[in-house]
């Protein structure tokens, strides 16, 4: 177990814990994009290899490469994930406008 | 400390153990790394399959092609709803802008910006960056100038409509050059053997039409992000 994997736990927890505990949209929010953090830390973990370079092959003489597919696929994850945290913060937005307040427990008290 | 509060460390706990296990078991790394197929084919053959030497933008745009495209229309989707969100034209932000130091800055900055982001975006295949990388730096400038001028200046420069015209054409761009592989008889998105030239391995020109989608990804991303910030920054939340 190395640090990384642990670290990768810890974050993925502490944004986990912020979704499920806290009343604050913008903390949600928040928390969501901690987790999503936490996933492309381990997806950029699971191919590095110590000392190995990155997949630009500049020489013909191929040393230790990264594996590059896991790298493309958290670069889709980070614009995916930037294109949902404004969709959600613009909903909240909207909501904040109609309620007044971002808190859930207070959403809650209106009905 | 409520029973909430309670509750939910003791689910975190459980969850965190198992998320611990998990991680462990997985294999090493490098071993990983020879054992996949994927990867070492990737690694040996996505030079010479598709010219380019940066083999992330070769898997992004050549090997998982069609998965770029459904990001591309993802982001297309999120700008839609935004808009959607705030559809009604409401007062300003900023109306006046930041002081005139700022502004000068914003001034000399701007070619600096502007060069980065397609320096980034026409390179992607060759060097570290790409569409979304270099789209990102060009949505920068739109973003930072929202702030410096305010939205109204900013729209003046280039309009919502027109920035929404331009994403259009960059995402019609991404699936006619990936369209051109049908009506030579292969598969959509097929790079190479579409008919495009591998040119010389480390040219701009060259890797087939990765440096084409780049540029579509690259407009479709820069103004898509623009759009988005441009629309939540014009609302007046107070009112």
């Amino acid at each position: 177990m190395d640090i990384t994997n642990l670290l990768i736990v810890y974050l993925f927890c502490l944004g986990f814990y912020c979704v499920i505990t806290e009343k604050n949209l913008i903390k949600i929010a928040v928390g969501i994009n901690i987790m999503e953090a936490a996933i492309l830390l381990f997806l950029v973990s699971s191919a590095s290899i110590p000392g190995a370079s990155p997949p630009i092959i500049n020489s013909e003489a191929i040393s230790v490469i990264v594996d590059p597919i896991p790298h493309a696929l958290s670069l889709t994850a980070i614009v995916i994930g930037a294109g949902t945290t404004g969709f959600l913060l613009s909903l909240i937005i909207r909501l904040y406008e109609h309620a007044g307040t971002v808190r859930l427990d207070n959403i809650k008290e209106m009905k | 400390m409520s029973a909430t509060k309670i509750g939910a460390i003791v689910v975190i706990a459980i969850f965190a153990v198992i998320f611990v296990v998990t991680l462990g078991a997985l294999p090493d790394v490098s071993d990983r790394i020879q054992a996949s197929e994927t990867a070492s084919r990737v690694l040996e053959d996505g030079r010479k399959d598709t010219g380019a030497r940066n083999l992330v933008s070769a898997v992004l745009f050549d090997y998982r092609g069609f998965d770029t495209l459904g990001e591309a229309t993802v982001i297309f989707a999120a700008v839609a709803g935004v808009a959607l969100a705030f559809s009604h034209e409401v007062l300003l932000l900023s109306k006046t802008g930041l002081s005139p130091l700022a502004k000068e800055s914003m001034n000399i900055l701007t070619p600096f910006i502007m060069v980065l982001g397609f320096y980034i975006i026409f390179h992607g295949h060759i060097s570290p960056g790409g569409g979304f990388q270099g789209g990102v730096v060009l949505a920068s400038w739109a973003i930072l100038a929202c702030l410096v001028y305010g939205v109204e200046v900013e729209e003046m420069v280039i309009s919502t409509f027109a920035k929404m015209v331009v994403e259009s054409i960059g995402i019609i761009s991404f699936v006619l050059v990936a369209g051109i592989g049908v009506l030579r008889g292969v598969q959509f998105l097929s790079n190479l053997s579409a008919g495009y030239s591998a040119g010389m391995v480390g040219s701009i020109f060259s890797a087939g039409n990765i440096p084409y989608l780049n540029t579509a990804i690259g407009i479709k991303v820069g103004v898509g992000l623009a759009v988005l910030f441009v629309t939540m920054a014009k609302r007046d939340v107070g009112s």
